[in-house]
């Protein structure tokens, strides 16, 4: 189980990921994250990330279409594997399970 | 969104990007970067566009997103290569004296080799730069004549408008013919030499570029003139010439246009062009019938699909059907390709000034000796110090290093030390490119190289093999040794390389011997050439041009006399062409024997009264022209003993010869032979008539003190023909000039000699240093045993002394053998002096014992004590 801890950001990143469905581009994948998150994302940070990710299965990539924006460079499109989204559901599970556990009495009463 | 296209992102970190960034990612990191930047252009903020997008640039500069280098090996060799590197500095700095000798001795090596690579290839790049080149050819006539064949550069004014219409493939042509006008304008008189009247399809054929005027019509109209951009400036400084006079001779020229400067590689090179029709308007006779006349230089230009194989086929033909037999008969007419015109063997009559391969070839070889001097010295110095880098190589092979692994670090020794010789190479041919350009007398443009790349690439080149070369054996030996050795040093299996030192060394030699010897005998060859009897006395005469100015033809006693008298002054004499020029080649009749006129063609000069007696010329038969017989002015002529020779003559029967020339006349005198061009040709026939009309005066002086009468003559001059420069020169300089690629040679193998001595002998020093650092202990038991300090330096040094013997051994033949393959280019051969070799193996002896003693001595002189104390 170990071997498949997840990072705050690789987390967040697979999220949006996720989320994106399809759309899940750079750009868009940093867009999303900021308005959602209310956080600034850099491009650097991000796409180290995303390779990572992409390097151990968690992710997969193909090339869009040519357009006449961006200078003619073509968008990647990121998604999730099957290993990944089993990974991404299993973190989700531990953190609910984690927060389960919490006694009741540990949470100071607002 | 229009108008986001017009901002771009910055440019450098862009680039900087795409130079870093793992290409596998480069796309669509890159085409968010933009659209990012886009979106913010958008928005409407282009500065913080510009920062937000380098900032995110540096921002991924980071491992993952850096391409990744040499990740395929599996012995991860990047850290090994740094390791290599810093050995290999450090094994270069603890023997910084052997280092340096390596790196200076190659530095130089490949210093002179660029220089004279440049210099070569300046030579050989003559007259490439026309964009027509390869579809150029020069008309040349190879003529026999009764006596001899002739090769002429030159052709018949006919020739090229023939040519155009029999041939085909012939697109163009142009005729040039060389003249030489004194120039006027205001209170600017000069002569220019070359003035060249040209066919107005001289632009079409040539590259030269018009900046004024219109290539069409400049040369159409008779006295229109094309100034060069410099000869433009002489005359009209900074005023518009076109459509300005100037004057040339008797004659106004119009200024029709101005051209570019013919580039400094061209064959023939001229101040400016005037138009074909100046002269044949007056001689459309000569210009459509004088087959014999070889007054022209005639360029074809073939069409793009022809072949010129095609032409010369059709050449037997073209010559029977046009050209009718007179007194000498057509036998071919070579077409020369534009750019071998400046090194072919020169023809007579040619234009402009010539190359020599002969020079270029052994110029070569100088340069390839060098260099291979300095690389032997590298492996001599790199095989002998192996044993020092034993115990790093038996350590990096125990620890399990491969053979190739050691050789890669070796070569890449080697490497360093050729790059960093490149480099200091590079200040030095920096520093010596001024006097190496006065030395070889060439401008040696760098405009005349092709683009920056191409000659960094060859550089590059040129480096990577010298590294190779010179580090390739060393590197073999190094890595064959087997880690036992370090503790069980049998001497045989480490210094077994001995002999290919030697080997080496001798070849140094033989290479210094040869050059030294080589030097020596080309020295002899042009003092035999500089003291040889001439015929004539060239010392002491200025020769003064007049281009046949009316004044002096029809005063010409008269200022003849004046200048007589100036003090210093001792003859003066006008002819049409002074020794050293060519002459002219008249078709003439002359009676035979057998009492017929047989017609010929032979060499002229124009004289007066006292040009024999002003150039010492001597007679052997009949006399010298007289001012008392008149008849001599029209009927009288002169020839010399080669001409009477040739026609089966003794001197007496000579006398009273008939001869139909210039003029009806009889020969009355014989000359001894006198060299009237080089002594690269022999003295041809030669017929001697009278004119008036002088071109040129010769005026012989006497006394020390030549300045003082030159002025003085100068002064009496600009008195008698105030509009006449008084340009003058010495007879002998000029008769010399011919000389010049011999003397050249002279000079340029005497400086490359002694370099070559200078590294073949840092590379003996650092050897030496060697021997003598691994006999210390030897030499200190020697000398407690009793030997004395001369028997010690013998032991040292009679290693040397037997390599210098075989090296002169096999010097000698070889030297030898080129010098005088050499000398047959010249008709007067000086003997090879084999004392010259004696010379050059003493001087090379001496050179290499001193270099050895100044290290032997100072072993031999060593306290022995201090030697047996060490360890």
């Amino acid at each position: 189980v170990n071997r498949h801890q997840l990072g705050e950001f690789e987390e967040i990143v697979m999220l949006t990921v996720g989320i994106l469905y399809k759309e899940a581009y750079g750009v868009a994948i940093i867009d999303e994250i900021e308005a959602r998150q209310n956080r600034k994302v850099s491009i650097g940070a991000l796409q180290t990330v995303l390779r990572r990710l992409e390097n151990k299965g968690y992710l997969t990539s193909e090339f869009g279409e040519t357009t006449n924006v961006r200078g003619g460079k073509r968008k990647r499109y990121f998604s999730l594997t099957s290993l990944g989204s089993r990974i991404l559901r299993e973190t989700q599970d531990q953190r609910v399970e984690m927060f389960r556990a919490i006694p009741r009495i540990a949470f100071p009463k607002s | 969104m229009n108008s986001i296209p017009h901002i771009q992102p910055p440019k450098f970190f862009l680039r900087f990007f795409r130079w870093f960034c793992d290409p596998a990612l480069a796309e669509d990191i890159e085409g968010d970067l933009t659209e990012m930047f886009e979106r913010e252009i958008g928005a409407g903020n282009i500065t913080k566009a510009k920062l937000q997008f380098s900032v995110r640039i540096l921002g991924l500069f980071r491992p993952g997103i850096i391409k990744k280098v040499g990740r395929s090996s599996l012995n991860h060799p990047s850290p090994m290569f740094k390791n290599y590197f810093i050995t290999s500095v450090r094994s270069l700095m603890r023997s910084a004296g052997f280092s340096t000798i390596n790196i200076v001795g190659l530095a130089v090596g490949l210093a002179t080799f660029s220089l004279i690579a440049f210099y070569v290839y300046s030579e050989l790049s003559f007259d490439r730069h026309h964009e027509k080149a390869d579809r150029i050819f020069r008309i040349v006539e190879n003529l026999r004549t009764e006596n001899e064949e002739l090769f002429q550069s030159t052709s018949a004014p006919p020739m090229g408008p023939r040519f155009l219409k029999d041939f085909p493939e012939v697109e163009s042509y142009v005729r040039l013919q060389q003249w030489n006008l004194l120039a006027q304008r205001n209170d600017i008189s000069s002569y220019e030499r070359e003035s060249y009247i040209a066919d107005s399809s001289v632009f079409d054929i040539f590259s030269f570029k018009l900046l004024k005027g219109d290539k069409k019509t400049a040369l159409r109209e008779p006295f229109s003139i094309v100034l060069t951009e410099s000869m433009a400036k002489k005359y009209f400084g900074n005023e518009e010439p076109v459509g300005q006079t100037l004057r040339m001779d008797y004659d106004n020229y119009k200024v029709t246009g101005v051209m570019e400067d013919a580039p400094e590689n061209s064959h023939f090179r001229f101040s400016n062009l005037i138009s074909f029709s100046t002269w044949s308007r007056n001689n459309k006779r000569a210009e459509d019938n004088a087959w014999f006349w070889n007054g022209f230089h005639t360029y074809v230009l073939l069409r793009e699909d022809a072949s010129v194989d095609n032409v010369r086929a059709k050449m037997k033909d073209f010559l029977e059907r046009n050209v009718e037999k007179g007194g000498m008969y057509y036998e071919d007419l070579p077409l020369q390709p534009l750019a071998s015109i400046y090194m072919a063997p020169p023809r007579t009559w040619e234009n402009g000034s010539r190359g020599s391969m002969n020079n270029m070839y052994i110029l070569s070889i100088i340069a390839v000796f060098i260099l291979l001097i300095a690389c032997f010295n590298y492996i001599n110095l790199a095989t002998a110090r192996a044993s020092r880098r034993l115990k790093e190589v038996g350590l990096r092979k125990t620890l399990g290093a491969f053979r190739r692994m050691l050789i890669a670090q070796f070569l890449g020794e080697s490497l360093i030390i050729t790059i960093v010789a490149s480099l200091i190479a590079i200040i030095l041919v920096w520093i010596a490119l001024p006097p190496f350009r006065t030395l070889v007398e060439s401008p040696l443009n760098f405009s005349i190289l092709p683009n920056a790349w191409m000659v960094a690439s060859v550089i590059l080149a040129l480096v990577v093999f010298i590294g190779l070369l010179a580090g390739a054996y060393p590197a073999y030996i190094i890595s064959k040794f087997q880690p036992i050795q370090i503790f069980r040093p049998s001497s045989k299996g480490i210094f077994g390389h001995n002999a290919l030192r030697k080997v080496l060394v001798s070849t140094q030699f033989i290479i210094s011997i040869m050059l030294v010897a080589g030097t020596l005998l080309v020295y002899d060859q042009l003092d035999v050439v500089r003291n040889q009897n001439l015929g004539f006395d060239k010392e002491g005469i200025i020769v003064v041009p007049t281009n046949g100015d009316t004044a002096i033809v029809n005063y010409l006693d008269v200022i003849k006399n004046e200048l007589k008298q100036v003090p210093g002054v001792t003859a003066v004499a006008g002819s049409t062409s002074t020794p050293g020029q060519s002459a002219n080649n008249n078709y003439t009749q002359i009676e035979m024997t057998d009492g017929k006129m047989s017609p010929t063609n032979i060499n002229f000069i124009f004289i007066d009264h006292d040009f024999l007696s002003t150039y010492q010329i001597k007679l052997l038969a009949g006399r010298d022209f007289q001012r008392d017989v008149k008849s001599d002015d029209t009927t009288a002529y002169l020839i010399n003993e080669t001409a009477m020779k040739d026609f089966g003559w003794t001197p007496e029967q000579a006398l009273g010869k008939k001869v139909r020339g210039r003029y009806e006349g009889k020969i009355i005198g014989v000359m001894k032979d006198f060299n009237y061009r080089s002594l690269h040709t022999k003295v041809e026939p030669l017929m001697i008539a009278m004119t008036r009309n002088v071109g040129r005066m010769s005026i012989r002086l006497e006394g020390k003190n030549l300045p003082a009468t030159i002025s003085r003559v100068q002064k009496k001059w600009n008195e008698l023909i105030p509009y006449l420069p008084f340009d003058y020169s010495f007879l002998d300089v000029e008769f010399d000039r011919q000389y010049k690629a011999d003397k050249q040679l002279g000079k340029v193998a005497g400086v490359f000699t002694s370099l070559a001595m200078f590294i073949g002998c840092l590379g003996l020093l650092g050897l030496t240093a060697f021997v003598v650092e691994r006999r210390t202990k030897e030499i200190g038991i020697r000398k407690v045993l009793g030997a004395s300090v001369p028997s010690v330096v013998i032991l040292i040094t009679r290693e040397f002394i037997w390599l210098v013997m075989i090296a002169l051994l096999v010097a000698t033949p070889l030297t030898w053998y080129l010098i005088s393959r050499w000398e047959q280019n010249f008709t007067l051969q000086a003997v090879i002096n084999p004392f010259r070799f004696v010379m050059a193996g003493l001087a090379v002896f001496l050179v290499a014992w001193l270099t050895i003693s100044v290290l032997s001595l100072r072993a031999a002189n060593a306290n022995p004590t201090k030697a047996l104390r060490m360890e």
